[in-house]
């Protein structure tokens, strides 16, 4: 296996990733940005995206944000978002009803969600 | 001397208050599990967040970083957040929260400053009203259930940001039990403005790690978004400790509390047997005196 990078996802709740990666995407405020292994040290701002975890040149998994801060180190990625779904484990009936009864930031956040689905 | 009847109701109303608070108990165990759960997930987050803003603030070090990091120059009026619960029946957890605060407004006040409350929760705020209640900028209450939800440490945040921004006071504080242990909860006060950045400890760690990092955006810029975020999530976090920390002491009172009723019951029920006896021997003693009268 490739040099990896250890991504770690964190959400106000809980640790929500924590995994060995050979690439992430990340969407900055100032664009996408790819973090590969010895990636020089970041601090960036994120918008809202959707992260990227690449894996023998393909996604393996895809996980949206609703803004947040990639803290980039040599060795590791770590993303503090407070908002955070892992796309390939949603579905867009449920998040639509889960918006429903959410307050109205996490309610746009949550259609946005499944939209991108 | 009570008579076997109210003996026996004393002992019944007994029972049943035992029955009450195990019940209490196990229902604040299990609920525990999953705050403390929460707790502990939640501390990464944090944790990191602080970091981060430890190593900005080191970065743009000086006097004219954002007011959020280096407050405004003043210190006349407090803010105290205080966390409570909203429920009774948890020992000292309330108490503890209100003498804490008791005792930092009179200080405070002592010193010259003025203070403004925001009570969350709904048993320190009926506590203090008497005495503290023209200080009360607001009272919140129903969001320290189970299920602590970012949405409303967001919106406690928001209320905290612009209460700042509008010069209704210069110095932020949050008070609140920190969890520990289901045995040991403490009484925290943690500073949110000016922003608290690292202990001595981490700083020196930090360093070492953050000297030739680029920033995306500028690092005022990303400061700057940072600084609100993080008051939310120290609320958030907050709020969690206080959680897990009210069901750690609603565990322990109800534990002692179901402990102690066993104790009365049992030296009820004593006092009963020998009465009942003391009873029998006395009849006992009426029928023989009588036979041998006869």
């Amino acid at each position: 296996m490739a040099e990896t990078t250890q991504l770690e996802l964190v959400t106000p709740a809980r640790v929500m990733v924590q995994k060995a990666a050979e690439m992430v995407v990340a969407p900055g405020v100032e664009g996408l940005f790819g973090v590969l292994p010895r990636h020089a040290p970041l601090l960036a701002d994120l918008a809202r995206g959707i992260i990227e975890v690449h894996e023998n040149g393909k996604i393996v998994n895809r996980y949206m944000i609703d803004g947040g801060l990639a803290d980039v180190t040599p060795e590791a990625v770590t993303i503090l978002a407070e908002r955070a779904e892992d796309l390939d484990a949603a579905d867009a009936g449920e998040l639509n009803t889960r918006a429903d009864a959410a307050s109205e930031a996490e309610a746009d956040f949550l259609r946005a969600v499944a939209a991108a689905l | 001397m009570p008579s076997l009847k109210d003996l026996k109701t004393r002992i019944n109303s007994v029972k049943s208050t035992q029955k009450i608070t195990s019940a209490m108990k196990m229902v604040a165990a299990a609920k525990l599990r999953r705050a403390q759960e929460a707790a502990e997930q939640g501390r990464p987050y944090a944790d990191r967040m602080r970091q981060v803003i430890a190593s900005l603030a080191a970065k743009s070090d000086g006097s004219n970083g954002p007011a959020l990091l280096v407050g405004n120059g003043k210190s006349d009026t407090h803010l105290l957040v205080v966390m409570s619960a909203d429920r009774g029946l948890c020992g000292g957890f309330n108490g503890s929260i209100t003498r804490q605060t008791r005792n930092e407004v009179s200080r405070l006040q002592s010193e010259g400053k003025t203070v403004k409350l925001l009570m969350v929760g709904r048993k320190s705020a009926d506590a203090l009203r008497r005495d503290l209640g023209d200080l009360y900028i607001d009272r919140l209450e129903g969001i320290q259930g189970t299920s602590v939800s970012f949405a409303d440490a967001g919106s406690i945040g928001k209320t905290i940001r612009d209460g700042f921004e509008a010069g209704d006071f210069d110095i932020c504080t949050v008070i609140y039990n920190r969890f520990v242990s289901a045995i040991t909860q403490e009484v925290t006060l943690t500073r949110l403005i000016p922003a608290e950045v690292g202990s001595g400890e981490a700083d020196s760690a930090d360093d070492a790690s953050t000297v030739n990092y680029d920033y995306e955006p500028e690092e005022d810029e990303l400061l700057a978004s940072l600084l609100p975020r993080n008051i939310s999530t120290q609320v958030y976090n907050a709020l969690l400790e206080s959680s897990a920390s009210e069901l750690a002491a609603r565990m322990t009172a109800m534990d002692n509390a179901t402990r102690n009723a066993g104790d009365l019951i049992d030296r009820l029920t004593l006092v009963y047997n020998r009465s009942r006896q003391a009873t029998i021997t006395k009849e006992l003693i009426e029928i023989i005196s009588g036979a041998e009268a006869v």
